[in-house]
């Protein structure tokens, strides 16, 4: 687990990595929605569910949680506290890894969102 | 050059005169419209916008008289339909997204100290394809030939030419236009706040207003080509009766729907970002501090983005889909107010931590945020599917989107005219009449909108030009008719407000105390944009770098000069803003205004059928544009220049470090959104159609497979050519261009042979296979223009090994080319024929 | 412009009266939308408490002297009152209203009554389970307290089938068919109206809703069922002679058509051209001479040739369908 976490803490936030947890949201909730689309519509109830959705979420969960914990790790490198406004390399890593972190929040969230509505309606009527 | 130089005054006056030299802008009749430089075409674009605006509350107003009382018959059904069409198509089309771009090409390059967006042409043909196609649209209600189908536009009765006449094509033909160049726009602001910051101007110092801007452009790359698919579709079956929307035919009136609001929804994100993004530029300074929670602020605007885009459905609750298709867009409906309230409680937070100066772009600040929590919480109610399935289509809906619009970008826009108005004319607006506008306005908002709640719960459907006098909601109409009146005069005294402006005296700079880039600007504007680009170390240079003003006046950063007379801006990198390279910027030109001109005559000759003038006009614009092109990307007299301080960068980049490398990757990013619409409709008549593509024989797997070989060929050799090109081998480079276009030129006619016996008008099946197949070879006939485009600059000595933009560019577009090649054949090859 | 039309518009007698009875979502008589106004009411009672929370806030933020709250408060606030408790507050009322999204369960021996949106008017195909079908036009009856089935399809453009007082609205989309399942409870008259916009009389394209007894139902549809009782006369004559039974059906006396408004019990609805104009000879006999005059792009081709005394016959042999 710490050397996990040592590797993890090389890897570097960026533009593209600060779009990873929503992505994960947005993958988890267009694979949802067509796959049940898809299923309702050709053959009139949900295929492989609950247990082929119920994997796929914890999947995306585990996927923007792991982000979120690299995105924590970057944004306690070591300087001055926030609100990371300073002109320096590690104050906009600090930055991004933050924005990361809080997005990984908000896309966690919004996956559980979209669990609900399979918990509580779960088939095509 | 060292700091000392700059102490010489007569050394700064040289420069400044250098400067004013370059940067002059044309003048004479004609000619001054030429210009393309950021102030100017941007107060064009603004005015023009802000025009639309009026004009589109004026058709409001009659609809309101209309709706005074029940019964009515002001005006017929005919001339109703087409006021609510186009007032709704006007303010989203010609006045929310416009304004947005306007309002950015005129403040962004000063936000981020550069002296113009890196595409200041690119900005001019996307104000004059505006104006065309605005005219043309709005214009035709003079004409009784207005669209009225609906902002929305459904099908089938806009797509039966018994039903709806030329107005459905005006719509779909002229504001596919406009969508062009808004998607021009995006592409301009994207590359403008990814490479064109000032050095230092890291991605943690970037003013919020270009992190939204860069978000909000982001989406229209995303959501504006799903809309732009559909009206490809919409207007073959119009124009050729091909059946995509024909149910009778195996086509599907939901396809349109889907598209529209995969579209349509994220638009409404797109206009309301860039207002809160206004917020976040006014309330610091209000408050006088640093803006609290910057990376929350960037969450909520990141997250919005993507939330936007899972929502469509919800304007599709009533249409009969799976419940569970419908709750998860219900789900992510209710989601996306969180980022929401994430953004207003941080606003909230810094005025409560800061000393707030009470002013009059506050009390709009604050008034819309008002407005707009009601229309937002109105907003959580419609996400919830079962209340919606009451309130879809009533006027419920009518009030909370107005109330959304109203509060969330229309009041905003208003505050930041009064803000910003001493930015672009150095004078300030009347605090007085500000006041009285607003309160007029606010008043006037909630006597329209609040009681258009009650009538649709009362059973009021929209889009109806008159109601019964049974239902009992005459005196709610009424209330709503005397607000929107009431409305109307608060606009006007603003109007009067703004056309006094030019008999008041000039106010001092940087009026606000604010704390940001955009007002170094002088009262007296210089038009080169800023005089020197600064070095940047806070989020708020001006109160917090020692001297910054006078540091940036006395050219003490970057580039204070124009030694060889070009219009020039910094290239930095896009995390963390070093410096990389000094491109030239395009100065005043006729083209874009003649490109703009050929382009709208393709849309409007097609619009009345005269096919031939249209094909005429397509080839004439293509020969702007590569008139245009010849210009750009030119070597440069020496490979370097030095922009003071020692530091030296270099003239020419190709490649990702260059912008136009971004401007078309990002292009092709938007052509790829727009390919996978039509790629969506071939898998959603799947769906839907058990037997979808049954009784039909499609083109088999051969033909596709045969298309697709050459194609890639193409690919492949355009891809060789460029690595032995920059390995010196020129003649090569060029022979395998001339190869790589020979390989596009057989890949259109195999593409074209997969069509062999497939009628399109006779069942959608046919129809979509036409419509892939036709984008496909249309991007082959690209291909092959571009790359003869670059062997001709290549024999013309305007490219060479160290100087290959491009052939690097043209690298990105065959990427996509050979993309959307195999997603093509592959698609009308081995689906669904053999069974996968 | 505005003036002469603004000035006769005094403010209704109604003012006190909001509510109607009969086309209004906060007078449900059916179970469905009596769930959804209190869905409604809840939600609004929630909207009011957050919006003047909202806005006392706003007054106090703005209002407080610098320095107020320190910068750790600050980002607790946006943590607290802009992430976590909307999160909660949005998540529960999602999972509240989920329940709501469930269709009513239906039986195959339940009603099923399909109707077609057609531009501008509705056609309506009564089919109980084991019996023939029924066709009529512009007016819909139920029964209360039974399940009842709509089969919705259009058969030109988009069109949304709307009762606020019985359920949320179903579209009606050509090449689909929509159920919607609803249970009335209340017995009584009300009104139905088309929500998608349609075409030129979108306004005008409504209905009669009819909740009857069970029993009183029962009997109604029985004589439904029977041909028109239609007189001879001068009025039967026009209707053949100019063609009326090209498009409108008469059970039992024209020969079987579905281009028009099925007419076989015209005389027993209470309104004429989908629930426009009350039902009596002069706006029969004015409405088939120039019908467009009173729905504008109507199908209905106008017979202006009719004398006033043909068209009241006309309109005579008409309402004599019951």
């Amino acid at each position: 687990m710490k050397r996990w976490l040592q590797r993890a803490s090389r890897l570097r936030v960026t533009l593209w990595t600060l779009i990873v947890p929503p992505t994960v949201w947005a993958v988890h909730f267009l694979f949802s929605y067509l796959w049940a689309a898809i299923s309702c519509e050709k053959i009139g109830e949900w295929a492989l569910f609950p247990t082929a959705f119920a994997i796929g979420t914890v999947i995306a969960l585990v996927l923007i949680v792991a982000s979120g914990v690299i995105a924590w790790q970057q944004s306690r490198t070591p300087g001055d506290p926030p609100p990371h406004q300073e002109g320096t390399d590690i104050d906009r890593l600090r930055f991004l890894a933050y924005s990361t972190m809080l997005l990984a929040g908000l896309s966690f969230v919004a996956v559980l969102f979209t669990a609900l509505p399979v918990i509580m309606l779960g088939d095509c009527r | 050059m060292s700091l000392h130089a700059q102490d010489d005054p007569a050394l700064r006056a040289a420069q400044e005169d250098r400067l004013r030299e370059v940067w002059k802008p044309p003048s004479g009749l004609f000619l001054r419209w030429t210009d393309t430089n950021n102030n100017r075409v941007g107060v064009w674009y603004t005015l023009t916008a802000f025009g639309f605006m009026l004009f589109a509350g004026v058709l409001a107003l009659i609809m309101r008289t209309q709706l005074a009382v029940p019964d009515n018959d002001l005006v017929s059904a005919n001339t109703f339909n087409q006021l609510f069409t186009l007032h709704g198509s006007v303010m989203m089309f010609l006045f929310a997204v416009p304004m947005f771009e306007a309002v950015s090409i005129i403040l962004l390059p000063q936000l981020l100290g550069a002296r113009d967006l890196p595409f200041p042409r690119l900005s001019a043909f996307g104000y004059w394809s505006f104006l065309i196609g605005g005219v043309f649209v709005a214009g035709s209600i003079f004409f009784n030939a207005a669209p009225d189908g609906g902002w929305f536009m459904y099908p089938p009765l806009t797509t039966r030419t018994d039903l709806s006449g030329l107005g459905a094509d005006i719509w779909m033909l002229g504001l596919s236009f406009i969508e062009v160049s808004s998607v021009a726009a995006a592409v301009e602001l994207i590359v403008g706040v990814l490479k064109c910051r000032p050095p230092g101007m890291r991605l943690n110092l970037m003013p919020l207003y270009a992190w939204y801007i860069l978000v909000v452009a982001v989406m229209i790359l995303f959501a504006f080509p799903p809309l732009i698919a559909g009206d490809l579709l919409f207007e073959m079956e119009r124009l050729l009766n091909w059946p995509f929307f024909d149910a009778a035919r195996g086509g599907d009136p939901l396809l349109w729907q889907h598209l529209f609001w995969i579209f349509g929804h994220p638009e409404v994100y797109i206009v309301f970002l860039p207002s809160i993004a206004l917020f976040a530029m006014m309330i610091p300074t209000f408050a006088q501090r640093h803006l609290l929670g910057y990376p929350w602020i960037v969450l909520a605007a990141v997250g919005t983005a993507f939330l936007s885009f899972g929502l469509w459905v919800h304007h599709m609750f009533a249409t009969g889909l799976p419940k569970i298709s419908l709750a998860f867009f219900s789900a992510a409906s209710e989601a996306v107010a969180i980022p929401t309230g994430v953004q207003i409680f941080a606003f909230i937070a810094t005025l409560w931590a800061g000393k707030v100066k009470w002013s009059t772009p506050l009390l709009y600040a604050s008034g819309s945020l008002a407005v707009f929590v009601i229309g937002g919480l109105t907003g959580v109610m419609v996400a919830i599917a079962p209340f919606d399935w009451q309130a879809h289509d009533t006027y419920f809906v009518v009030a909370h989107l107005h109330y959304v619009l109203i509060g969330g970008t229309l009041l905003p826009l208003f505050g930041g005219l009064y803000y910003y108005w001493p930015l672009i004319t150095g004078k300030k607006l009347s605090d007085r009449l500000g006041r009285i506008a607003f309160w007029i306005m606010f008043v006037g908002i909630n006597l329209t909108f609040f009681p258009m709640h009650l009538s649709g719960l009362e059973g009021m459907p929209r889009r109806v030009f008159t109601y019964p006098a049974e239902l009992n909601i005459g005196w709610l109409n009424l209330a709503s008719t005397a607000g929107s009146y009431l409305f109307a005069t608060g606009v006007l005294v603003l109007v009067v407000d703004l056309a006094l402006s030019p008999t008041r005296a000039k106010s001092p700079r940087n009026p606000w105390n604010a704390g940001t880039l955009e007002w170094l600007a002088l009262p007296d504007d210089e038009d080169w944009g800023i005089r020197s680009v600064p070095l940047i170390e806070s989020r708020y240079p001006i109160w917090d770098q020692k001297d910054f003003v006078a540091k940036v006046d006395e050219g003490r950063f970057f580039l204070p000069d124009a030694e060889e007379g070009r219009r020039e801006t910094i290239v930095t990198s896009v995390l963390d803003a070093k410096p990389v390279s000094v491109i030239r910027l395009g100065g005043p030109s006729v083209k874009p205004m003649i490109t703009a001109v050929a382009l709208g005559s393709v849309f409007i000759l097609t619009t009345y059928h005269l096919y031939l003038l249209a094909a005429l006009g397509g080839v004439a614009t293509l020969a702007c544009v590569l008139w245009w092109l010849w210009d750009t990307a030119e070597i440069p007299e020496k490979p370097e220049k030095p922009i003071g301080h020692g530091m030296h960068l270099s003239l020419y980049r190709s490649g990702p470090a260059a912008p136009g490398w971004w401007a078309m990757f990002i292009t092709m990013m938007a052509d790829a959104t727009a390919y996978s619409g039509l790629v969506f409709g071939y898998y959603f008549y799947w769906t839907v159609h058990p037997d979808f593509g049954e009784g039909f024989t499609g083109p088999g797997i051969a033909a596709p497979m045969i298309a697709l070989a050459p194609s890639l060929a193409s690919w492949a050799l355009t891809l060789i050519a460029r690595e032995v090109h920059a390995r010196g081998h020129v003649m090569l480079a060029r022979l395998l261009l001339i190869g790589g276009a020979a390989m596009a030129v057989v890949g259109l006619f195999a593409g074209l042979r997969c069509l062999d016996g497939l009628d399109p008008q006779v069942n959608v099946y046919p129809a979509i296979i036409w419509v892939l197949v036709i984008w496909t070879v249309a991007h082959a006939a690209v291909a092959v223009v571009m790359q003869l485009y670059t062997l001709a600059r290549s024999l013309a000595g305007k490219m060479d090994p160290t100087h290959d933009a491009d052939l690097r560019n043209i690298t990105v577009y065959m990427h996509f080319f050979a993309l959307t090649a195999i997603v093509t054949y592959m698609t009308i090859g081995w689906f669904p024929e053999t069974g996968l | 412009m505005r003036g002469k039309h603004v000035a006769i518009a005094v403010l209704p007698a109604c003012l006190l009266s909001a509510c109607n009875r009969h086309q209004s979502t906060l007078a449900p008589f059916g179970a469905d939308a009596a769930d959804i106004r209190h869905l409604f009411i809840i939600m609004l009672v929630g909207a009011v408490i957050i919006a003047g929370a909202v806005a006392l806030l706003m007054r106090h933020a703005v209002r407080a002297p610098e320095g107020a709250i320190s910068h750790q408060k600050g980002m607790r606030i946006v943590l607290w009152l802009g992430g976590i408790i909307p999160t909660v507050v949005l998540m529960g009322l999602l999972a509240y209203s989920l329940p709501y999204m469930r269709p009513r369960p239906v039986a195959p021996a339940d009603l099923q009554i399909a109707v077609d949106g057609e531009q501008f008017w509705w056609r309506v195909t009564y089919r109980p389970a084991g019996a023939t079908s029924v066709d009529s036009a512009n007016e819909i009856r139920i029964p209360t307290g039974r399940t009842v089935a709509f089969r919705l399809s259009a058969g030109d453009v988009v069109h949304s089938f709307w009762i606020p007082g019985l359920a949320g609205k179903m579209d009606m989309i050509p090449g689909r068919t929509n159920d919607l399942i609803v249970r009335a409870d209340k017995p009584g008259r009300y009104r139905g109206q088309c929500a998608e916009f349609c075409g030129l009389s979108h306004a005008l394209m409504a209905f009669d809703v009819i909740a009857m007894p069970p029993a009183a139902f029962d009997a109604w549809l029985a004589g439904q069922r029977r041909p028109a009782q239609a007189r001879d006369g001068e009025g039967a004559r026009l209707f053949a002679a100019n063609g009326c039974n090209g498009c409108h059906a008469i059970a039992g006396v024209t020969a079987p058509t579905r281009i028009g408004p099925d007419l076989t019990h015209f005389g027993s609805r209470r309104t004429l051209a989908a629930g426009i104009l009350p039902m009596t000879q002069a706006h029969v006999a004015a409405f088939i001479r120039h019908p467009e005059k009173t729905k504008p792009g109507v199908r209905m081709p106008s017979f202006p040739q009719l004398s006033d005394d043909q068209a009241l016959a006309l309109a005579r042999y008409l309402q004599g369908l019951k």
